[in-house]
């Protein structure tokens, strides 16, 4: 099968630099536990659902290539999600020039899926989280994504940020604070 | 110990991570059991980061994912 992705990123059977004695069986494990997190920072840092599908696309092909240079030294999150971060980063630099607009971009098979009258009753402060989560600043915006969506630990999201445990809570703190006067409708 | 609601305000990132020595937690309870607005800061704050994981998580949709795991040969192993 040939991948559609906008990025054109080869499929990865094809490409010869991949040994075949890949841990295969451990990368689907990785695949089916961090999929759905990688797709949701990469979404939530470029606004745009196909570009964070290509950021999962390309985040897994570097983990197939050095999960084997893994080291053990610290949680293979906050290393998978290292990788993940410097992938949206990246696609940043060449994502077309459009403003940030949760609304348009997410489709309801993106989130997990909820009776009826959940559904109903979330819908409008889910638009609203979504919205307030897209006017963060992105340093704050990454580091409050992987604490408090993906709920990594401080340190786990220090690492995968490259950053201070210090840097990281004073972040995660403004976009807290943002986001209890955004949403102060909702709180209790 | 005695915290002030601006001390208390710094010492919030280690609060939520459950990461405050004795002593700075009980001073924390105590502040927070006679003021009604770091109370209710407190509590907002909590309600954002249960809300933003509740509703802020996303999944990868299934055709996507079916794309990427045959594109990574996942499924052949």
């Amino acid at each position: 099968m040939t991948i559609t992705a906008p990025t054109a990123v080869p499929s990865v059977a094809m490409d010869d630099s991949l040994p075949a004695t890949k841990p295969a069986a451990s990368v689907a494990s990785l695949f089916d536990q961090f999929a759905d997190g990688v797709y949701t920072l990469g979404f939530r840092i470029l606004g745009d659902r196909h570009l964070a599908e290509d950021v999962v696309q390309e985040t897994f092909i570097k983990v197939m290539r050095s999960l084997d240079t893994y080291r053990g030294d610290g949680p293979i999150a906050a290393w998978l999600y290292r990788i993940g971060y410097r992938e949206a980063i990246a696609a940043t630099r060449k994502r077309r020039e459009t403003p940030l607009d949760p609304d348009e971009m997410l489709e309801a098979g993106d989130r997990p899926v909820t009776s009826v009258e959940e559904a109903v009753l979330a819908a409008e402060l889910t638009q609203r989280l979504d919205a307030a989560i897209a006017r963060l600043a992105e340093p704050l915006r990454s580091a409050f994504v992987l604490r408090d969506i993906e709920q990594l630990s401080t340190a786990e999201v220090a690492r995968a940020l490259d950053v201070s445990e210090s840097a990281v809570k004073m972040r995660l703190a403004r976009a807290r604070q943002a986001l209890r006067i955004e949403l102060k409708e909702y709180l209790a | 110990m005695i915290v002030t609601c601006d001390q208390l305000e710094m010492l919030l990132p280690e609060f939520f991570d459950g990461a405050l020595t004795a002593e700075q937690e009980a001073a924390a309870a105590d502040h927070l059991a006679t003021c009604t607005d770091c109370r209710t800061v407190v509590s907002e704050l909590e309600d954002v980061t249960s809300l933003s994981h509740t509703h802020g998580r996303l999944q990868l949709p299934d055709d996507a994912k079916a794309r990427i795991r045959e594109a990574l040969g996942l499924d052949e192993a």
